[in-house]
């Protein structure tokens, strides 16, 4: 059997001293689209945030594996290099940096870190072009200060365009389709849809079932009270959607089909 | 050489006026300056000489260096005298002036003027400089002035620079200060400015133990715009006070003062930003705004926007900042794989080129980068980009 992508087992975390995360598990394999659905205040930010590496978030028990490699032991610039990639919900603003600048920083941060040669500014260009077409994102853009001035539909497309350059093994999406009207919604999920591949996984972090018409997800779980109460095929997500998520507060562990 | 004659004792009491009670200077009272000392260094001309194509001015303490300098039309230096009806007798500042040569410039040339000020010598040297810029009607003159104290010697440096802007011209001045961490500078800026001109000044400090910059800008005529505006990263003991005053004389007139810097280890920044609002002086926009981030619980950034206003109809508005670096920000370039150190100078030149990115001055503007980015712990890295 091949070692998953990520592998989460009793994961609890907290953030100033409460308790948000109660026991997830959670086993991604390469190729495969997860989607973590749940309410607010679920733990659904707090899963994502956690395997970016925030510090304001820490980790009180269990264990979390990247590629087989114990993945707290990273730092969160470290854990991009190995090939995480968290798309935030609110991408912060960053004025008197270009988001070329700053990409041209980061490829180069994990080219160094994998020991490849950085690339030089034409190449770099060439692949900011091609990317940026991918989600339809206007180059222009890219040369303001990071996401500085942005609407909120221009942002997650940014979002999505860093992760195209950046080419991770594992995408973590959080709350993607927040904030988003129909016509972004469609760009956005194009141009995850066109990052997906037998390589590389995603986590898709939602609140409502609409982005998964885009995103077809292989597995559905739903998120309550930081414990993955009920796993299941992309069916769930439309059960979710008509039944609500109260319908899944007396689910135990024991239901699971996951 | 020759030692000094002037009365450095008006500089022992100046911390208990209002204007400098947050600047002592009163070290400066138990120095002996010489004047006159011999210039040392040739090689540091060409060190700063940061626009070979364009035209230059030298002044080594406060005299004209004629074989460094690029002179072109327009640009003539006088010797040792007083200027007659110049603006500066309109502040109040107490800064001395002290014997020197003033470089008018009075010309349409469209290419930066680049102006270096030296002061060196063994011990420690007194000089002034002064720069007149006067831009007739509908003129367009740029300037930058680069001030450097050079070696260890506590040297005080005490610049003066006047502009006049008459009607519908427009005048850019860059001041960067570099060079010894040891050395005094107070400077002073008189600006005025008839109707529809266009002034902006940018005054740049990364070196001094401990500066002063002294704005006193007249807006004499109305659709007057003015920017002020500063940047200074400072670490150590270095202390720089950047004070301004802005006179709305006037109606309909926009003035902007935009200060922003870094303070490390014990450092200290103070901004007092007066604007004064002459009563009928209506549709009066004026703007305050200083920024700081510091790096060490020891520094220190004192904000002072002052407002003094005669009149109704006008906006006036103020703010102030100072803050750590912005966790939230560097943990977003973090998790794109930007090392911890490298996304701390990231987010350090991002504030700083804020600020950088309005100086139109390419060469200057690559050259103070440049200055930045040596200082900064992994600056390299982003030099490299």
């Amino acid at each position: 059997m091949t070692t998953p992508l990520l592998e989460i087992n009793n994961l609890h975390a907290s953030v100033e001293g409460n308790e948000i995360l109660r026991g997830v598990n959670l086993t991604v394999h390469e190729g495969e689209v997860h989607s973590v659905m749940g309410p607010n205040g679920s733990g659904k930010s707090t899963l994502a945030c956690v395997l970016a590496g925030h510090e304001a978030y820490e980790v009180t028990e269990g264990e979390i594996y990247f590629m087989g490699q114990d993945l707290m032991e990273l730092d969160a610039d470290q854990r991009a290099c190995a090939g995480v990639f968290l798309a935030f919900q609110y991408p912060v603003e960053i004025p008197g940096v270009s988001t070329k600048f700053f990409l041209k920083a980061a490829v180069n941060a994990m080219r160094k870190y994998r020991g490849e040669e950085e690339l030089d500014a034409m190449d770099f260009l060439d692949l900011v072009e091609e990317k940026a077409a991918s989600v339809s994102l206007n180059t222009d853009l890219l040369d303001r200060g990071v996401n500085e001035g942005f609407s909120g539909g221009e942002k997650k497309r940014a979002e999505i365009f860093q992760m195209a350059m950046l080419d991770p093994k594992l995408c973590v999406l959080d709350e993607t389709d927040s904030g988003l009207d129909i016509d972004a919604l469609k760009i956005v999920s194009e141009g995850v849809n066109k990052l997906r591949s037998e390589g590389r996984g995603f986590v898709v972090i939602t609140h409502y079932q609409r982005l998964l018409d885009h995103i077809v997800p292989d597995y559905v779980h739903v998120l309550l009270d930081g414990k993955i109460v009920k796993s299941g095929g992309k069916e769930l997500a439309l059960q979710l959607e008509a039944e609500g998520y109260t319908a899944f507060e007396h689910c135990g562990t024991e239901c699971c089909c996951g | 050489m020759t030692t000094m004659t002037f009365d450095t004792t008006c500089f022992e009491k100046l911390h208990k006026s209002e204007a400098w009670m947050y600047t002592n200077v009163s070290p400066l009272a138990n120095i002996e300056f010489a004047f006159d000392a011999p210039f040392l260094d040739d090689a540091c001309i060409s060190e700063y000489d940061i626009a070979p194509a364009n035209p230059f001015v030298v002044l080594v303490n406060g005299k004209l260096h004629a074989e460094a300098s690029r002179l072109v039309d327009g640009i003539s230096i006088n010797e040792g005298h007083e200027l007659e009806g110049t603006i500066s007798s309109r502040g109040d500042s107490v800064i001395p002036k002290l014997e020197c040569d003033t470089v008018t410039i009075e010309n349409t040339t469209e290419e930066t003027i680049h102006i270096l000020q030296l002061v060196t010598g063994k011990s420690a040297v007194a000089a002034s400089g002064r720069v007149l810029i006067h831009a007739n009607h509908g003129q367009m003159i740029s300037v930058a002035e680069t001030h450097v104290c050079t070696g260890d010697a506590t040297h005080l440096f005490m610049p003066l620079t006047e502009i006049v802007a008459e009607s519908s011209s427009n005048v850019t001045l860059v001041r960067a200060i570099r060079g010894s961490k040891s050395a005094y500078q107070l400077g002073q800026l008189h600006v005025s400015q008839d109707s529809s001109s266009n002034v902006q000044t940018h005054t740049i400090t990364l070196a001094g133990r401990c500066s002063r910059h002294e704005v006193y800008a007249y807006l004499d005529g109305e659709h007057i715009e003015s920017n002020f505006d500063g940047m200074y990263m400072l670490g150590k003991e270095q202390h720089v006070d950047n004070h301004l005053r802005v006179e709305h004389n006037e109606p309909n007139c926009d003035s902007r003062e935009f200060y922003k810097g870094i303070l490390d280890d014990n450092a200290k920044s103070v901004f007092t930003g007066r604007i004064y609002v002459k009563e009928g002086a209506t549709q009066t926009d004026a703007k305050q705004t200083n920024q700081n981030i510091v790096l060490s619980d020891d520094a220190n950034a004192i904000s002072r926007p002052q407002l003094e206003i005669y009149n109704d109809d006008v906006a006036c508005t103020h703010g102030a900042t100072t803050g750590e670096i912005d966790e939230e920000a560097k943990l977003y370039l973090r998790s794109r794989g930007i090392p911890s150190d490298a996304a701390e100078t990231l987010l350090m030149y991002a504030f700083l080129n804020e600020s950088l990115e309005d100086l139109a001055d390419d060469e200057f503007r690559k050259a103070l980068t440049d200055e930045l980015l040596m200082a900064m712990p992994g600056g390299d890295f982003i030099r490299t980009l």
